[in-house]
């Protein structure tokens, strides 16, 4: 369990670190929850690269307003959700840290 | 992606882009609201007018809203006696736009109050899903 947290967080570190990437790459492609949670991880930078792009875009005059605003808050919507997952994650691993041997 | 508020969220951006190509039609309008034709005797500016029709998009499951088409209204254009202009027949008659000013402030109203309607849409989903990713949160 505490193996497939730290391959999760880790994967995780590495997907935000390097902005994207292949799906599953180095992580176990076992339908398990640690490739659950690094496909989830995955769609989320995407989406954020998506939203950085339509800002841009924006701000060049290429994109409407309303498709920057879309983007960029489905970005920030993903992001909340990792944030979110992340910290439960940390939570269930501070949890099992915690625990009396 | 089916997330029904998801979804919610694109109708109402397609329904916030309908709205304000609506209101580039209208500030077409109100700007050519006198303009002549080039050459004597010859048509002025013809109003134009916009439809819509929903959009059906399968693989999500969403009818968005998009502009169907962009038309020029067929009633008669005003005429006035202006021999000096240039657009002048030789009766000395000028035909002026079929545009009324008050028909379209009262469409920008309407296209205002769409927008305004879809982007309370867009608050409330977005607040909706929000509150749900909260659910997540430690201590809440």
């Amino acid at each position: 369990m505490i193996d497939k947290i730290n391959a999760t967080s880790a994967g995780l570190l590495a997907r935000v670190g390097s902005g994207g990437g292949s799906a599953a790459a180095g992580l176990p492609q076992s339908d398990d929850f640690a490739s659950m949670l690094s496909s989830f991880v995955t769609h989320a930078v995407e989406n954020v690269h998506a939203g950085e792009k339509a800002a841009v875009d924006g701000l060049s005059g290429k994109a409407p307003l309303q498709e920057v605003v879309d983007k960029v808050m489905t970005a920030e919507q993903s992001l909340q959700a990792a944030i979110a997952v992340r910290d439960k994650i940390v939570a269930a691993y501070l949890e099992i840290s915690r625990m009396n041997i | 992606m089916v997330d029904a508020l998801t979804n919610s969220l694109k109708i109402a951006a397609a329904g916030l882009a309908a709205q304000s190509m609506r209101l580039q039609v209208v500030s077409e309008n109100l700007a050519n609201v006198k303009s002549t034709a080039a050459s004597p005797g010859g048509d002025p500016y013809a109003r134009k007018t916009i439809t819509f029709e929903e959009a059906l998009d399968d693989a999500d499951g969403r009818g968005e809203v998009r502009v169907s088409e962009i038309s020029r209204d067929k009633s008669p254009f005003k005429l006035e006696l202006d021999p000096s202009h240039p657009a002048a027949d030789e009766r000395g008659m000028v035909k002026l736009p079929n545009v009324n000013p008050m028909i379209e402030l009262a469409d920008m109203r309407e296209a205002n109050r769409s927008y305004q309607a879809n982007l309370q849409v867009v608050r409330q989903s977005r607040d909706l899903m929000t509150m749900t990713i909260d659910l997540l949160k430690v201590n809440s």
